[in-house]
């Protein structure tokens, strides 16, 4: 239980000379100022104090001091503390020590800043490109301020991803991109033994727009909200809030009781209908149609209702720097009427499907992680608390009003699909009961919107997390001139979880595949398609519909 | 278990009974306050550019054509009808109108373009807050960059400066081979 001043103070007596300073602008905040060469160790150290890992964040600030920085953020969930460990190197050799060998998630991070800021990590274990383009040219790093934003460099034909090499007497089956699993275009590369699989890699980032360059380049602290609730299209509320959140530290705002309650229940209602939608595509994955057709029409009220009170019914633009747009009180009665049919709906659909052994044959036991192995991927939100590890940021990091409501956060340890799809539907209970709470405990007469004028401060750091149905999103914010930030960094929970799948697949069956990636609720689609890849001849062949089926049916080739 | 699982799923799909919507052949009224097309009123309009500064999409552009005309654009193809604009007017002339069924054919339907008369004054002959008060000048201080129009109507190559060797480069660099090598 290492309070801030205990992290101060062991951190000062094993790095004497490589620490720099501490900065420590909240007493849930703290940054850490080290030397490049004791990066490694300090993380080590700091995660051996108990602290989960979150993500890295490196900036361009070659402009200010031919440098570029490298941050490496900490949660210590049980105290309340958010530990980041600042470094920099120099532009001209941007060589840091790798922390992936010790904190595996932290391998996308670092292969995200070798992309876009041509940093170099010594001892990363799989050192390639990961958000770029295969043809993107070498030696142009995007998020670097001398690039613009809107670069365009020639497309090039016939380059692809050099998957990792299958494993010995393995057959690689390509799911995606648009396949099976996925609405967005993400392409998993499973290498199955027979029917079990063996191994996967993983090329995705197909549709990476680069919101954050844009918006640190081209738009102004106040229409970013609207442009972050458009990273997802089902938790946008959490990245507005969370991005909100991240400029109010920054600016030293303290936004009204009431925006703050208002708030919550935004990213409640979220939460509840981002839930009954991976129910069903649940259910579709594992071909239970009736549990999707079911879970969504009891979904659409809760749509409805977002309309009624946003004037829309997704991509709320409730949320803004200062507080929120619209007054939630006058739908009183009909929030209520429409958390009293959920309710009783989704008690039906749950007694309904909890004892069917359909639905245990199909995720009882699939998707296997240990609880262990889920602390060291630092895997996040119903993922891991289907895997036993008790995490969640509304009650570890309270913001908005959360620490103000009484919630329960389900825990299970069966670490299975199973325990996700549990943990999903009993925090649909929660949130219905957070929104009670919320309804009856709102201040009425308090201002939406705090004004505030002054320009904010150039080069103050902030951090914050919000708890998204899929987990946790963290956003780090560098404030910059130009009354806009200087760098926005955006972590989704889908991108911690996404680097557990290969994890999660192991030593499964080929067709749970599917509902596995499903289980840590990414997008999905229905398309159709399978190429086979000989690997000992290099041939690939694409098959059509009917070629698959007759294929399927004769039980050979 | 797996019967008793069968006949409560059975009460589950019966009970509610058909809840699709005859959507496309009977309308579906929206909600009031719904965040529509929005419209811009010339009458009250003023072009004070708030609403272009304010535009997360950075849909609208407000431009002199001349001391006394000022035109403003709005490029309703990539709106997102966040309804800010209609936040911000200070003279309401922005409503954001139930209607949303807007798909056409021709990207000009959905656009809305104004000129708008400035006063002058009878003294100098000038617009009044022209100058470096202007409104559209004032627009930069606080970060607002234009997004031409005019360049959006091909795909931008680059629109910014760049540097050249750098460019150059992406000419020769070594791509990552092909698949089977």
């Amino acid at each position: 239980m290492p309070s801030i001043d205990q992290i101060k103070s062991e951190l000062t007596a094993r790095f004497k000379g490589a620490l720099k300073g501490f900065d420590t602008p909240l007493p849930t905040r703290l940054f850490v100022d080290v030397d490049k060469n004791s990066v490694r160790s300090m993380c080590n150290v700091v995660v051996g104090m108990g602290a989960r890992y979150l993500v890295s964040i490196g900036y361009d600030n070659i402009a200010r001091d031919n440098t570029l920085g490298l941050v490496h953020t900490f949660s210590f969930d049980n105290d309340n503390v958010f530990c980041c460990v600042r470094t920099k190197v120099t532009a001209d050799n941007p060589v840091c020590d790798s922390i992936t060998p010790d904190i595996p998630n932290a391998g996308w991070s670092e292969r995200e800043y070798m992309d876009l800021l041509g940093m170099k990590f010594e001892g990363h274990p799989k050192p390639k490109r990961l958000i770029l383009a295969d043809d993107w040219p070498a030696g142009i790093y995007p998020l670097r301020k001398e690039v613009p934003w809107n670069l365009m460099p020639p497309a090039a034909e016939d380059v692809a991803y050099q998957l990792d090499e299958a494993p010995e007497g393995c057959t690689t089956v390509p799911i995606g991109p648009f396949h099976p699993t996925l609405h967005e275009p993400a392409h998993f590369a499973v290498y199955v033994d027979g029917e079990t699989i063996k191994g996967c890699d993983y090329r995705g980032f197909m549709t990476h727009r680069g919101i954050e360059k844009l918006c640190t380049t081209q738009v102004t602290y106040n229409e970013v909200p609207f442009i972050a609730e458009r990273i997802c299209g089902i938790c946008g509320s959490v990245h507005a809030t969370s991005y909100s959140q991240a400029v109010e530290l920054a600016a030293g705002i303290t936004i009204s009781r009431k925006a703050e309650y208002i708030r919550t229940f935004m990213l409640e209602l979220e939460r509840i209908h981002s839930h009954l939608l991976w129910l069903g595509v649940a259910g579709h994955l594992i071909g239970f149609d009736t549990v999707f057709m079911h879970s969504w029409r009891v979904r659409e009220p809760v749509m409805w209702l977002a309309e009624k009170i946003t004037g829309n019914r997704k991509t709320y633009g409730m949320i803004i720097i200062g507080g929120v747009r619209r007054d939630i009180l006058q739908h009183k009665d009909d929030i209520l009427n429409v958390m009293n049919t959920v309710e009783k709906e989704l008690i039906a659909i749950k007694n309904a499907i909890v004892g069917d052994t359909v639905i245990h044959r199909r995720t009882k036991g699939v998707g296997y992680v240990s609880t262990e192995d889920t602390v060291k991927w630092s895997l996040v939100g119903p993922v891991a608390r289907a895997r036993g590890v008790n995490i969640d940021t509304r009650r570890d990091h309270p913001y908005a009003a959360y620490d103000a409501v009484k919630f329960d956060v389900p825990v299970v340890d069966t670490c299975d699909v199973w325990g996700t799809l549990l943990v999903r539907i009993l925090e649909t209970f929660e949130s219905i009961k957070i929104i009670r709470q919320v309804l009856n405990d709102m201040p009425v007469d308090e201002p939406l919107l705090y004004e505030f004028d002054e320009p904010i401060k150039p080069l103050i750091h902030s951090i914050t997390a919000v708890e998204a149905p899929r987990g946790e999103v963290v956003h780090y914010l560098i404030t910059g001139e130009e009354n806009r930030a200087d760098r926005w960094r955006v972590r989704a929970p889908t991108y911690p979880n996404l680097q557990g799948v290969p994890l999660m697949l192991l030593n499964n069956q080929l067709a749970d595949a599917p509902i596995i990636i499903g289980s840590i609720d990414p997008c999905f689609s229905c398309t159709d398609r399978m190429a086979l890849v000989d690997l000992t001849t290099g041939k690939h062949e694409v098959l059509t519909g009917e070629q698959l089926e007759k294929l399927s049916r004769s039980k050979k080739g | 278990m797996w019967l008793t699982s069968k006949i409560k799923q059975l009460f589950v799909v019966t009970k509610p009974g058909t809840v699709t919507l005859a959507y496309p052949f009977a309308p579906r009224p929206v909600p009031e306050n719904f965040r529509g097309q929005p419209y811009w009123d010339h009458h009250k309009c003023i072009g004070c550019g708030g609403c272009a500064n304010h535009c997360p999409a950075r849909t609208i552009l407000v431009r002199d054509l001349c001391n006394e005309i000022r035109v403003m654009v709005y490029d309703g193809s990539r709106c997102t009808y966040c309804g800010r604009c209609a936040d911000l007017c200070p003279e309401k002339a922005i409503t954001m109108t139930p209607q949303y069924e807007l798909a056409t054919n021709d990207k000009r339907d959905v656009n809305e373009t104004m000129e708008l008369f400035m006063l002058t004054c009878q003294r100098c002959g000038r617009c009044f807050d022209h100058e470096i008060k202007n409104a559209i000048d004032r627009l930069t201080y606080l970060g607002y960059r234009y997004d031409n129009l005019e360049v959006r109507a091909v795909i931008p190559v680059s629109t910014q400066v760049f540097d050249k060797d750098m460019y150059e480069k992406t000419m020769t660099y070594k791509r990552p081979g092909k698949i089977g090598e």
